[in-house]
């Protein structure tokens, strides 16, 4: 399981040079563009603009894909049960369930929507550091609270993500086998019990540590961040995009995949 | 269990954010210096346990454990929630940007709920009230989640309504796999740390 989204933060390209506050507010408001589209044409260029640039960033290829599998299982499904469950009239009859177009129009728009947004969001938080993007974050308004929270959290799930792989090592070399069985669900329970004992007990040392470093709830960071005008001229091209996208969408000159929606 | 991106109207998902934003603030209240850490590390707890796959048949279920988080966090359950929520949209692209207010709505209000449920045990007194307390917080904090999903998909529109009949289905064993885990995860904790759990004398958190 990947969890450092952030690995490949070190590559030089232009995304990785952009400043990450602007990067994050104008991609953010390119996320939010994408999200208010309701016809297929222009999620697609959506789509387009967002891998190129998803490109841009310079990710290797297997990262990327390893990321996009986890969002391909939840959305490609769609494509089976929209046009299936769309209710009113059907095309045509497959195993005994109508086959509606419209419901397939409606799941080519989600899932090409949705593949957008990730694409940005990938762009958007796989170029920079973990504690850069959320230092961008704060300098964004966002409570500080909530950006040391996500730090610590961010931190601390590789810490236990090791120590339940090893508890588990652990389980199975004194024969635990996971069935469909309430021993194994009450097995479960205990396992994560132990594994929140462990951590609370662990957040106690961690604490008076930070403490006995001066630690008085800030969090000093020695990252500054320093935007130049091209750091500009980026946001700018990609809020042209963004205002362009959602323009022609409610120009009206596409179909929207509506009836039933919005 | 959550909210795709791309599915909600910007009026559903904008709203989800101002309530979600609201009610963290509220659960935020008071909040010592002390807990920032707690929080963030139980939080990561979470995180990590929802990857574990109990076998169910063929197929296997993600352990959601939001009951859980609210008997041992209690309101404070709600910002953790919050916090997964924006790793999982960050790490996974799971849910995505725009829907973070609306999913952490969904499971946070499940986690409260599981909250309430679980200090009902002070009211009576048997043995083992913890496993059964925990059981009912667990099942009833996922089923919250699942009808509030079910909800917005058909809030949403007609053409969801067969999917969110499909998620009610699928919440009944979720629903029983969450009771049994969350019971004997609070009994077990009852026996050995009963202090982290929420309500006892001289937990950190009320």
């Amino acid at each position: 399981m990947a969890l450092d989204i952030d690995r490949y933060a070190h590559v030089e390209s232009p995304i990785q040079r952009w400043d990450p506050r602007f990067k994050i507010a104008a991609l953010g408001l390119f996320v939010v563009g994408i999200a208010l589209i309701k016809t297929i044409p222009v999620a697609v260029m959506a789509l387009v603009l967002a891998g190129l640039i998803l490109l841009l960033t310079a990710l290797p290829f297997h990262f990327v894909w390893h990321g996009m599998s986890f969002v391909l299982i939840f959305l490609l499904p769609f494509f089976i049960v929209m046009p299936l469950s769309y209710p009113g009239q059907s095309a045509f009859e497959v195993l005994g369930l109508g086959f509606a177009w419209e419901g397939l129009r409606l799941a080519t728009l989600i899932f090409t929507k949705a593949m957008a947004i990730v694409f940005v969001t990938f762009s958007m938080f796989g170029s920079s550091r973990f504690d850069v993007s959320m230092l961008a974050l704060q300098h964004l308004k966002c409570p500080k609270i909530i950006v040391q929270m996500l730090l610590f959290t961010y931190r601390y799930t590789f810490v236990f993500l090791e120590e339940m792989e090893r508890m588990f090592v652990s389980m199975r070399a004194r024969g635990f086998i996971a069935r469909t069985d309430g021993r194994t669900m009450k097995v479960m329970g205990h396992f994560v019990g132990t594994l929140l004992i462990r951590s609370f007990e662990r957040t106690d040392r961690v604490y008076k540590a930070m403490l006995s470093k001066g630690y008085q709830g800030e969090f000093h960071s020695m990252v500054t961040f320093s935007a130049g005008g091209l750091d500009g001229i980026k946001a700018v091209i990609v809020l042209i995009m963004a205002s362009a996208l959602v323009a022609l969408d409610y120009s009206g000159v596409f179909n929207q995949a509506v009836q039933g929606w919005y | 269990m959550h909210i795709s991106e791309g599915i909600l109207p910007l009026s559903v998902w904008a709203s989800g954010y101002a309530v979600a934003v609201t009610v963290a603030a509220v659960s935020m209240r008071n909040m010592d210096m002390e807990e920032i850490p707690k929080i963030s590390v139980l939080t990561a707890v979470f995180f990590i346990a929802s990857l574990i796959k109990v076998p169910l048949g063929p197929a296997s279920i993600h352990l959601i454990l939001n009951g859980l988080l609210g008997v041992i966090l209690g309101r404070r359950a709600f910002i953790a929630i919050m916090l997964g929520i924006i790793l999982q949209a960050i790490i996974f692209g799971h849910g995505g940007i725009t829907v973070i207010g609306i999913n952490t709505l969904m499971m946070g209000t499940g986690a409260l709920v599981g909250y309430g449920v679980w200090r009902l045990r002070h009211l009576v007194n048997f043995k083992k009230k913890e496993m059964i307390f925990g059981a009912l917080a667990g099942a009833i904090g996922s089923v919250t989640s699942g009808s509030m999903l079910a909800a917005f998909l058909m809030t949403t529109g007609q053409a969801f309504n067969t999917i969110a009949e499909g998620v009610l289905l699928a919440h009944i064993p979720i629903m029983i796999i969450e009771a049994v885990v969350t019971g004997a995860c609070a009994d077990f904790l009852h026996r050995i740390r009963p202090d982290m759990l929420t309500g006892h004398r001289k937990s950190g958190y009320q």
